[in-house]
């Protein structure tokens, strides 16, 4: 619907119509990145937004539900290049059964208390995602009829994907660095394999 | 020699240990041949080779291997079990197996034991398995194996029935319960009875398969469901009964088919003096046939499922067999 | 039929560790079961055959694949990728790097899609054909088992003599797939392609194939047994599969024409001429007959691709080490089992910052509680069988 303002800087998506209908009937805001429409909405209309889009939108098939922690500071891996907003961004994703068009929504949950509610009731799948999503980040879901452990034995402590919580085997043995080959024993380093110009992901 | 043999065996006793001496070889025997004969069919039906480093290239001191291999394992009874039960179980079974086969005629003057009512002693001796495997479900103090044992008494009992009705139509044909009798009589005759009563002879081996809870029938087994059933918590030798048992009493299952229906130790055109000693031969190659056709049903259907099962015994296999009496009754009194 | 009340607390006293109703059986089926594709566990409360109530308990087998990738390079979870569902090993290692490559905005080279394409359809094709083999044998059936993993064993081979490894191949790299021989001190500098004949050593078996699953076809499919069995069992209506998230073969038997090969780009399956099979029912019999059709469809793309394949580079230009630059996408992709999907957070680093790996058989077999109401315990057994999960992809 929309035409670009000038055809050398920016080129209408081809998902841009659809994204705008779906911000539009939820109220939330679009982004398209990488062929992938991700919706934001507050979490006060999570539910409402989730219903909206299984009866009108079409959009009854659910992909997942799942988190990212965001945080500054990280215990394993590399921690976030530029500044973020610590929160937990909890993502579903749904899509249509026609075209596969696809859309994820997301909102924001705050560090300390994440709360939100149970969606369950819209999509019933829901159930064993938003249990993984509770162990493992610790995220509440008000109204799931089981918030038990799905993957973890019930006496688990703590929440393994937060990014603060450390991984056993690098506190045990420390990161090796990048290394995709080790020296065959007793050659010479010549015959290592190693990335060679026409050869870079060797 | 020979005069000095017949007095000795003239003696009841010698007889009798005579005889039991050879029932009590023949168990192990058949039930060694017709399971190697199962694996090396097996094998072929599933583009294997089946059997092949024990005794050679053809593998056949397999099960003898086996069976070796069965005595020497430990004696696990799990600790809940109800002891004197759990190991009176397989025996029960593979007594009911031995004791068909005295009522089975090898030959024109070769019987064990020939009982007047043979049929009706065959069929109620063979029932006696049933309470068996129940107490081996029940005493194994698991809930798998109750659940196969409970299964099993509901198929064998449904399965009784048609098994029973199936011979009725070959003793009103014969007119005797004798199983030697009804030989005699297809031999008078001149054709086996299968050419009249090939119902009763289909529903008979149905309900045979369905006795020996055999694929299609084996629901109390059922190994990707219930493990192994009733027979989970039986190990080494005890277990080796319940598996000579299964084969033994295909084996007699088969020769009370052949001997009721197929003709038994006889064939048309030989005459008498070779069928003395003929008679077993072709009694256990006619055996054999029926057996061939047990182990290629196992290895090519799936399993029924326990509802589809009683629904086929009760709601077509007992109407049929009860139709077949009836019209081999009418057909007896108008014919003559 | 009621268990009387002694006998009930005789065995709750003799089982190990389930509470027993009064009135019905706890029956533990698994975690060891010969019939659950792996380590899954299914406590359910009968009432004599008839189960109610039966809740799946999962994460034997969790390994904690996300956590995992947060600290490793992107060659490196190539190889963790694959282990998921690691009855179609190559399957489960495309979408991940097609989300990378996404990410970098690098184009692959005609070559390596087609090269893609054809190993993801024969690791459907193995997939499908495990499938064969163990249901019927869960249903009592043991001959198709050793038909359907003789003709397995001529597409593991070639996957084996393409890749270096039957069910993880570790294929792909990002920008295109592996030079196949790799590089050892005397090659170095030569990239090799594929190994020579295999184009025609597949299109063989591809025919052997075929034959194969006609034979498979008429063992099981005229077979009035497995019908009595299958048919009307596990009845999957689609709206409710759509809710759950079921996806794949199970979705199209329940009648939903959705197959993500059409929609979604990740390989170029729009060059290609393909159907989608669909079923009528969602019973059972439709679950095994629209992945026996599926086997058939995919030997068609594989005799197109083969015929059509170009020449060219078998992998992009890219730097020697690899940093995705910032970005998310969500890539998701047809396997065998279903849907499966990368959620990928690049923060500029070596290793995602997140990837969360969307696993079919997560979701299809969320679906338990909801089918298994009610039903007979031989068809527990036929209704889990029926919808084809492995462990690996449900536990990650």
């Amino acid at each position: 619907m929309t035409s670009s303002p000038s055809e050398t800087e920016t080129t209408v998506h081809p998902l841009q119509e659809f994204a705008d209908a779906v911000a539009g009937a939820v109220g939330g805001e679009a982004k398209i990145a990488f062929d992938t429409v991700k919706v934001r909405v507050a979490p006060e209309q999570w539910v409402s937004t989730l219903t909206t889009a299984r009866d009108e939108l079409g959009l009854v098939f659910f992909s997942f539900l799942s988190a990212v922690d965001w945080s500054a500071e990280v215990e394993v891996g590399d921690p976030p290049g530029d500044e973020v907003e610590e929160r937990f961004e909890l993502l579903a994703a749904v899509g249509d059964l026609g075209a596969g068009r696809r859309v994820i929504f997301t909102t924001d949950l705050a560090k300390d208390s994440p709360v939100i509610p149970s969606v369950v009731d819209v999509f019933p799948g829901a159930n064993w995602h938003e249990r993984e999503a509770h162990e493992m980040f610790g995220i509440e879901f008000v109204g799931h009829p089981n918030l038990a452990n799905l993957y973890l034995p019930d006496s688990f402590m703590g929440n393994p994907l937060r990014k603060s919580y450390p991984l056993l085997s690098r506190e045990v043995k420390p990161w090796p660095g990048n290394v995709d080959v080790e020296p065959m024993p007793g050659g010479d380093e010549e015959t290592t394999e190693g990335p060679s110009e026409e050869n870079p992901e060797a | 020699m020979t005069s000095f043999l017949t007095d000795l065996f003239s003696n009841f006793w010698v007889s009798l240990a005579g005889k039991l001496l050879i029932v009590a070889l023949m168990i192990p025997l058949v039930g060694m041949v017709i399971g190697f004969a199962e694996m090396k069919l097996s094998a072929k039906m599933q583009a294997r080779v089946g059997p092949y480093f024990a005794g050679g290239r053809w593998g056949w001191a397999q099960l003898i291997a086996d069976g070796v291999k069965f005595f020497q394992k430990e004696d696990l009874i799990p600790a809940e079990a109800d002891r004197p039960v759990f190991k009176l179980a397989p025996v029960l079974v593979l007594v009911s197996t031995v004791a068909l086969l005295v009522v089975i005629p090898f030959g024109p003057d070769l019987i064990f034991r020939d009982l007047s009512v043979g049929v009706f002693f065959a069929l109620a001796i063979s029932s006696l398995s049933t309470i068996g495997i129940l107490m081996a479900g029940w005493s194994s103090a698991n809930k798998y194996s109750l659940m196969g044992g409970l299964r099993a008494a509901g198929q064998l009992i449904a399965y009784e029935l048609p098994l029973v009705l199936a011979v009725v139509g070959a003793v009103i044909l014969a007119e005797t319960m004798s199983m030697a009798g009804i030989v005699e009589a297809q031999v008078s005759a001149g054709y086996p009875f299968v050419i009249f009563q090939f119902v009763g002879f289909a529903v008979f081996m149905i309900a045979a398969l369905a006795e020996l809870t055999r694929i299609p029938f084996d629901m109390p087994i059922a190994e990707s469901e219930l493990v192994m059933g009733y027979l989970t918590e039986y190990s080494g030798f005890r277990f080796l009964f319940f598996f000579l048992a299964e084969f033994a009493n295909m084996f007699t299952l088969s020769a009370i088919a052949v001997t009721l229906f197929l003709g038994g130790w006889w064939l048309p055109g030989i005459p008498d003096d070779v069928l003395a000693y003929a008679g077993p031969l072709i009694l256990v190659a006619k055996t054999f046939l029926l057996v061939f056709i047990m182990i290629w049903f196992r290895w090519t259907f799936p399993r029924f499922r326990e509802d589809q099962l009683q629904s086929l015994a009760w709601k077509v296999l007992v109407p049929l067999a009860l139709a077949n009496i009836a019209i081999t009754a009418v057909f007896k009194v108008v014919l003559g | 039929m009621v268990l009387d009340q002694d006998l009930v607390r005789h065995l709750s006293e003799s089982s190990v560790s389930v509470e027993l109703e009064t009135e019905d059986m706890t029956l533990n089926i698994g975690p060891q079961h010969p019939s659950t594709h792996g380590v899954l566990r299914l406590v359910a409360r009968v009432d004599g055959e008839r189960a109610f109530d039966v809740q799946p308990v999962i994460g034997y087998m969790h390994r904690g694949y996300e956590k995992l990738a947060e600290v490793r390079s992107y060659p490196q979870i190539t190889t963790l990728v694959n282990r998921i569902d690691w009855v179609s090993g190559y399957a489960n290692e495309v979408p991940f790097i097609v989300a990378a490559e996404k990410l970098l905005e690098i184009e692959v080279p005609e070559r390596a899609q087609y090269i893609r394409l054809i190993l993801t359809e024969m690791a459907r094709i193995s997939s499908h054909l495990v499938f064969m083999a163990s249901y019927p044998l869960e249903l009592g059936a043991p001959t198709p088992l050793f038909f359907a993993l003789r003709e397995r064993e001529r597409v593991l081979d070639l996957l084996e003599g393409v890749t270096g490894g039957r069910f993880h191949p570790n294929f792909n790299r990002i920008g295109g797939v592996k030079p196949a021989y790799g590089s050892g001190s005397s090659t170095r500098k030569v990239i090799q392609d594929l190994p020579a004949g295999f184009l025609a050593e597949t299109r063989d078996a591809m025919d052997k194939v075929t034959v194969a699953v006609d034979e498979i076809n008429s063992l099981v499919a005229g077979n009035e047994i497995i019908l009595a069995r299958t048919k009307g069992v596990g009845v999957l209506p689609p709206e409710v599969a759509a809710s759950y998230g079921v996806s794949g073969p199970n979705l199209r038997a329940s009648g939903v024409g959705f197959d993500l090969r059409k929609v979604e780009d990740y390989l170029p399956y729009h060059l290609f001429d393909f159907e989608v099979p669909v079923g009528e029912n969602g019973d059972c019999w439709d679950r095994w007959h629209v992945r026996l059709l599926e086997i058939r469809q995919s030997v068609r793309i594989i005799q197109q691709a083969i015929d059509g394949i170009p020449s060219g580079p078998l992998q992009a230009k890219v730097p020697k080490v690899i940093k995705v630059p910032k970005g998310e996408t969500y890539v998701r992709a047809e396997n065998p089992k279903g849907e499966m999907g990368y959620y990928l957070v690049s923060n500029g680093a070596q290793g995602p910052y997140r990837l969360k790996i969307r696993s079919a058989s997560f979701s299809n077999i969320s679906i338990l509680p909801w089918i298994l109401e009610g039903v007979l315990i031989p068809d527990i057994i036929a209704i889990m069988g029926s919808l084809d999960f492995v462990l690996g992809d449900v536990d990650r």
